[in-house]
């Protein structure tokens, strides 16, 4: 998974190094093994490093595409057409782009404006899945573009009259001090260029939907994602898991760090005392978007030495977002049951069992390795060492997702769409 | 009415070449006072050409800005009246010659167009007279003054310290201190920039203003004054950014919002009443300090801020363009009635009565270059079919425009033409004035641009949504009695009352 940042500066006074740097690191928290900045000097230059510094070193100018990876699904395409030459980021890899940017380089060519392009991009018909992107070039044209698919979403900020900043969340434009302007829509783009910004709308017939990892796991708290607040959609999921909880607890905990939020909902809504359970070690890595089961481990270990005394004798309610393997709540049970010695465990999931694959590449869920896809209920409480289980049912994703005007992927829920 | 003459028809003289010229012109020839249009225009505005000529007057070309050049043509026409429409004309004495050879003349004399030329006398002024919703600022005459200052300036703006056509503003946000040592570049570099353009002015002593950042909701609040009584306008929102969605460079307006009734949904009738009061003040002491009577336009260009509630951003000695064109729907009072009155001093008791069940939405057509490279902006065909534009209910303003000598429209490098539509929702004026813009097409395949976004109903729920958040700070600052109160305090040298300081240095 990716965080796409592009920045036009209408004014060339500006060198968007430190831009690029802050609103990488703002966009972390979606991937932070790999990075890649593309830049436009009379042609196209696309530099990638393991590490901001290394890529936001080569920015110098006022134009500028930028992109953070989880591993190494970088989902960069460069075509080289007869004096148009364009680079496109990706936020899902997939094939296709290739043709995508073979086409609007073409396009561009040819015509410069938004009809070239909105023709380029309609000609791959309903059945091609397009994800969303951005691309620069080498006449130093911005191109973003919200997949028809609406699984991914962009926004744009403006800041003063001197940039346009576009962005898969809304953290990057407000730690870069820009207002956030306009939440693209499924199909919508912009052409920016020095004397023009211009929208255009694919038509599509595809019904558009966001992902619910989006919103569940991947945004960071602080985001607002398409009009609805972060924060406040993940209480929401914490309240209902609440309202249908009958044990008794003493104290809630959530699973660092994604999951606070559920379970300070929760916490509000059985009464209970919410704690902090778990301090953290190095910096903040998703354990979720790390795949090589031994770095995953790494990563959950180094996330948990736990505070003993808020729960030492307790009956503990852990919360957390989803349970794609069950391997960051079996290390945790571990560590509750062995180490601070806890009563009980109690273990509520802000969203249904994961049944299924991602069509979309967007969450890479091997079937092999999904817990509820596998295991039988009772051998899941026996494996995780648990008290009690609770997902949330498909129909509550779909109430919450109602209330917030969402459209919701469920996909490897087994569900269409939520909402 | 004024009746200061005894014949049929009143000969009105009108200076000026644009879009908001052509507003004038429209509202007053429905007057009742029966009037002849005679226009002075730098060039062929076709809608002006129009309107002179089917009221039975006639165009002048001149230079508008030359108190001789348009005095000639006033000596020639012998007019009831003039009016002066755009602020150069005011800046450079039209006004004020034509006032001492006579004449019955509607706009400010140079000397209260100083409000509007000089930004530092308007600050000023607002600080000397204690005037709500005034900025913090400083002003400089000398290149190195302004970057010494500026490496310890905080959150601020740079301008120009004279109007320069509604452009040049930098707004640069610096709340971020992680990026506050390369904006001190940037800052410098704009000094520069902005240094080297001003130079060409000779009629001002100080180049460059550093303000207090604000931010919030603007809007334009217009009136008509003999120097005693003011009749207001309805409040109309413009929109500076030059592309979709508030993006983009700073320009002269890309489009325009009004009603229904007298303030746009997202400001309250309180807001409304000390923005009128705020006008009013700096009127009254624009007129003690300088001792001569404003007879004209003026406006406040204003913006609803957490600091203070209403604020003045910066004032014009004329109406606004593209304000101006709302009004063309609305007004129902006699128009030439309102400035003939306002110009003979005559304007106690007068009322101005509009329909107050009209949403307009006015839209800006622009060729590409427009508003930062106007040289390739310049000279482009473009077709206008007003017919279709009439028969959907909405009107054509001619602005940046003037006829070639085959009879083609070409641009001139800044707003072409305003289309001016109206209904009695957002949502019918916005889908009128995008069905509108249409109909204006460019000939040689060179792109023109308007904003989509004006005036459409999601982006009147985003002002609301802003102006309420707006209200909630400014509302507890009155409560706690702190209003454009702002302190900095910087550690081992002090608190001073003074925003523009930055309490990191760099």
């Amino acid at each position: 998974m990716t965080g796409l940042l592009a920045i036009y500066a209408f004014d060339d006074l500006w060198n968007l190094g430190p831009y690029i740097r802050y609103g990488l690191m703002s966009l972390q928290h979606r991937g932070a093994e790999n990075y890649v900045v593309c830049i436009s000097e009379g042609d196209v230059k696309c530099y990638t490093a393991n590490n901001i510094d290394n890529v936001s070193e080569h920015v110098a100018t006022n134009k500028v595409i930028a992109a953070t990876y989880s591993n190494r699904d970088e989902a960069l395409y460069i075509h080289k057409e007869d004096g148009l030459d364009i680079a496109v980021l990706a936020d899902i890899p997939n094939a296709v782009l290739e043709e995508v940017a073979k086409e609007l380089s073409r396009a561009l060519k040819k015509d410069g404006t938004v009809k070239g392009v909105t023709r380029a991009l309609e000609n791959f018909g309903a059945k091609e899945y397009i994800p969303s992107f951005i691309a620069i070039t080498n006449r130093g044209d911005i191109i973003v573009w919200r997949s028809v698919s609406g699984l991914t979403p962009l926004v744009l900020g403006g800041y003063g009259f001197d940039m346009a900043i576009v962005s898969s969340e809304t953290t990057a434009i407000d730690i870069l001090g820009a207002d956030t302007r306009r939440f693209l829509l499924p199909g919508e783009g912009l052409l920016i260029s020095r004397y023009l910004l211009t929208k255009f709308n694919t038509a599509s017939a595809i019904n558009p939907r966001l992902c619910l990892f989006e919103i569940l796991y991947l945004a960071r708290h602080d985001a607002i994602v398409d009009n609805v607040s972060v924060y406040s959609f993940r209480k929401s999921l914490g309240k209902e898991l609440g309202e249908r909880f009958n044990r008794d607890v003493d104290v809630v905990v959530g699973v660092p760090e994604t999951a606070i939020p559920y379970a300070i909902g929760f916490s509000q809504t059985i009464n209970k005392p919410f704690e902090l359970a778990f301090i953290a070690t190095g910096g903040r890595v998703r354990s979720m978007l790390r795949f090589d089961p031994r770095e995953k481990l790494i990563a959950i270990h180094l996330k948990m030495n736990p505070i003993r005394h808020s729960l030492e004798g307790k009956r503990v309610a852990i919360v957390d977002d989803s349970m794609v393997t069950g391997s960051t709540i079996k290390t945790i049970s571990q560590i509750l049951r062995y180490r601070v010695g806890v009563d009980e465990v109690h273990l509520l999931i802000a969203s249904p069992p994961l049944i299924s694959t991602c069509p979309y590449n967007i969450m890479k869920l091997d079937m092999e390795s999904l817990l509820a896809a596998n295991l039988s209920k009772e051998m899941a409480l026996k494996y995780l060492e648990v008290d009690s289980l609770s997902w949330l049912q498909p129909e509550v994703i779909d109430s919450v997702a109602k209330m917030y005007r969402l459209k919701l992927c469920g996909k490897c829920f087994g569900r269409e769409f939520f909402g | 009415m004024v009746v200061s003459f005894l014949g049929e028809f009143m000969k009105v003289l009108v200076v000026g070449s644009g879009g908001r010229e052509h507003a004038l012109t429209l509202l007053i020839s429905r007057s009742m006072l029966n009037p002849k249009i005679y226009i002075v225009m730098d060039y062929r505005n076709p809608g002006l050409e129009r309107i002179s000529e089917k009221s039975g007057g006639r165009w002048f070309i001149a230079t508008t800005t030359s108190p001789k050049e348009v005095g000639k043509t006033a000596e020639e026409v012998s007019p009831d009246l003039v009016i002066i429409g755009p602020e150069e004309p005011q800046f450079s004495g039209v006004s004020t010659y034509l006032r001492e050879k006579g004449f019955i003349v509607f706009g400010a004399d140079a000397k209260c167009a100083e409000i509007e030329k000089s930004k530092v006398f308007a600050r000023t002024l607002m600080w000397k007279y204690e005037i709500p919703g005034r900025l913090y600022f400083k002003a400089f005459r000398s290149i190195d003054e302004a970057k010494k200052f500026i490496e310890f300036a905080g959150d601020v703006v740079i301008k120009p310290a004279r109007q320069a056509g509604g452009k040049g503003v930098k707004v640069l946000k610096d709340t971020q201190a992680y990026l506050s040592k390369d904006k001190v570049n940037i800052k410098k570099n704009y000094i520069d920039k902005l240094y080297s353009e001003m130079e060409s002015y000779g009629d001002i002593d100080y180049k460059i203003l550093v303000e207090q950042r604000v931010e919030g909701v603007e809007y334009t609040a217009q009136v008509i004054t003999d120097g005693s009584s003011f009749v207001f306008l309805p409040i109309i929102q413009d929109h500076p950014h030059a592309y979709e969605f508030d993006t983009g460079p700073e320009t002269g307006g890309m489009g325009s919002i009004s009603g229904p009734g007298w303030i746009p949904p997202f400001l309250d009738q309180e807001e409304f009443e000390r923005t009128k009061d705020i006008v009013a003040k700096v009127l009254y002491s624009l007129s003690v300090e300088i001792g001569i009577n404003y007879m004209g336009a003026f406006a406040g260009q204003m913006m609803l801020t957490g600091v203070w509630g209403p604020t003045v951003i910066e004032f014009y000695s004329r109406f606004g363009d593209p304000e101006a064109s709302n009004l063309v729907p609305i007004v129902v009072s006699d128009f030439l009635d309102l400035l003939d009155r306002a110009a003979r001093q005559k304007l106690a008791s007068a009322k101005l009565e509009i329909d107050e069940e009209k949403v307009v939405v006015v839209k800006a057509v622009a060729p590409v270059g427009y508003p930062d490279n106007k040289r390739i902006a310049i000279d482009h065909p473009i077709k206008v079919d007003e017919d279709r534009i009439k028969d959907i209910g909405c009107e054509v303003l001619y602005a940046s425009v003037s006829i070639g000598p085959d009879g083609n429209l070409y641009t001139r490098g800044s707003r072409a033409v305003e289309i001016v539509c109206y209904g009695s929702s957002y949502e019918e004026a916005y889908s009128l004035s995008e069905k509108a813009v249409t109909y204006v097409e460019s000939l040689d395949g060179w792109s023109l641009f308007h904003r989509g976004d004006i005036g459409s109903p999601w982006l009147v729920r985003e002002r609301i949504k802003l102006a309420e958040k707006i209200r909630r700070i400014y509302s507890d600052r009155a409560r706690r009695g702190v209003l454009g109160e702002m302190y900095v305090w910087i550690p081992g040298e002090g608190i001073y009352s003074n925003p523009l300081l930055s309490p990191v240095r760099w």
